[in-house]
């Protein structure tokens, strides 16, 4: 098995072919609806104080459950009883079916335990992943927090074009959020320790940015 | 390791074919695929994948001309990266076509149709086994000549809206000639819907190209991101590396 930050970092990648480019974090959707394009990092913390929580701790929930040899769907339902929109549900889980096939492929039998889920979301099947690759459970959190920071900041880069060294500052800066994300959930281990932390106006965004029909972005 | 399919594979029955269509904005992408469903839907269990810059510019167009249900009809959404989602990252694509064959599992040929980009975007071989290239006379006569991997290589190139020739002071004739001399044996059709020999010829294609694929023997072509290592064929040298 190749070193786990080299598998971290595979995973953190934008080239991994995951259909990363079709997500924007819903900052279409926040922009669409009245987000102003300055705000930007202030939507890169609440997400962070917000769903992320809730992705990061279910992924890490996910990674210990896979070890243990412990309940998969429920550390699933535990994170779609967190996460309100049915847009973000159904987006994430879209994702999820994209790590998956990806997974089954390029690492057969690390996911193998998904099979009694139906449709896991992109935690969840990360979080399996993780377990098998011996990523560990803080470096798991931050490459979720990561991850939501740069797919926002790329799609930032489309939807209002900017000086990319700019929104590459942005990024910088949201790290030490990064690390609060992981200080929040690194511990989490079952389903009820997941942070149940709702982030209404995204929530509605999210909703409103599905039912348009001039979508750049899935979600 | 696990075992992954590296290249390209003979794609058989198991399967519908899955047929790409690809060339700039406003060629007619949307019109022949609504063309070619309106002469096949008869016949084949078709359904359609669009890849529109917006959502579903596309999908929306061919709901309403009416040629399929409407849930046959579905659309990725690309990230302003139409050229991604068709060659390099094809998940969202290779998805949406898998639920559609999931959900009708009696499909005979799923149609993907690209976001219009420009003259260099061609489908991955490993999201679709056979490709048209759509150019149109609007374009100006000398597009064909300028080439590229969709004009050089695609399995079909279609020079769309012979009709309107006389109005944008095209030579059709010419520009065939022209797409025609840049392709070596590939096949060149001009197309008009008012020519009704142009679609026979198209629907021939399409029949021709389910039989090779049905038989088994349908291996996916790369037209190639770059020029092919040989121009020297178009100018008659010899072939040299």
């Amino acid at each position: 098995m190749p070193h786990p930050e080299l598998l971290m970092l595979m995973l953190a990648d934008a080239r991994l072919p995951v259909a990363g480019h079709t997500q924007s974090g819903t900052l279409e959707g926040a922009l669409a609806n009245g987000l102003d394009p300055a705000d930007v990092p202030a939507y890169l913390r609440s997400r962070l104080w917000g769903a992320i929580r809730v992705e990061a701790g279910t992924a890490v929930a996910a990674r210990h459950a896979a070890r243990g040899g412990a309940d998969l769907a429920g550390v699933d339902r535990a994170w779609a009883a967190r996460t309100v929109s049915p847009a973000l549900r159904d987006a994430a889980r879209l994702q999820g079916q994209a790590l998956l096939r990806l997974a089954v492929r390029v690492w057969p039998g690390a996911v193998g335990a998904l099979e009694v889920v139906t449709r896991p979301s992109r935690s969840t099947v990360l979080g399996t992943l993780a377990g098998h690759l011996d990523i560990g459970a803080a470096s798991l959190a931050r490459l979720v927090a990561y991850d939501d920071v740069q797919t926002v900041c790329a799609a930032a880069l489309k939807l209002v074009p900017l000086d990319p060294v700019v929104v590459t500052g942005w990024v910088h800066d949201a790290l030490d959020h990064v690390d609060d994300v992981v200080r929040a959930v690194a511990d989490v281990q079952t389903p009820d320790e997941i942070p149940a932390v709702a982030s209404p106006q995204i929530e509605a965004w999210a909703q409103a940015h599905a039912g348009s029909s001039r979508r750049l972005f899935r979600a | 390791m696990p075992e992954l399919a590296a290249l390209p594979q003979p794609v058989g029955p198991h399967r519908p074919l899955r047929l790409g269509v690809c060339g700039p904005v406003g060629t007619g992408k949307s019109s022949l695929i609504a063309l070619l469903c309106r002469e096949l839907a008869e016949r084949l269990e078709l359904a359609v994948v669009t890849n529109d810059i917006y959502t579903d510019e596309d999908a929306r167009f061919l709901r309403s001309a009416g040629v399929l249900a409407s849930d046959r009809i579905r659309a990725v959404e690309t990230g302003a990266c139409p050229h991604t989602a068709i060659r390099d990252d094809i998940s969202a694509n290779l998805m949406m076509v898998e639920d559609l064959e999931f959900d009708y599992p009696e499909l005979d040929v799923v149609l993907i149709e690209s976001g219009g980009d420009n003259l260099t975007a061609t489908f991955s071989p490993a999201l679709v086994d056979v490709q048209i290239f759509v150019l149109d006379v609007a374009g100006g006569g000398d597009v064909a000549r300028k080439g590229g991997p969709g004009i050089e290589r695609a399995d079909l190139l279609v020079v769309n809206k012979t009709d309107l020739a006389p109005y944008v002071g095209v030579d059709v004739v010419r520009m065939v000639a022209d797409a025609t001399a840049a392709r070596g044996e590939r096949p060149v059709i001009g197309l008009s819907r008012s020519d009704r020999s142009s679609i026979d010829a198209l629907v021939g294609w399409l029949d021709g190209v389910r039989d090779h694929h049905l038989s088994g023997a349908l291996i996916p072509v790369d037209p190639g991101p770059m020029a092919a290592h040989s121009h020297a064929h178009a100018h008659g040298h010899a072939h040299e590396h």
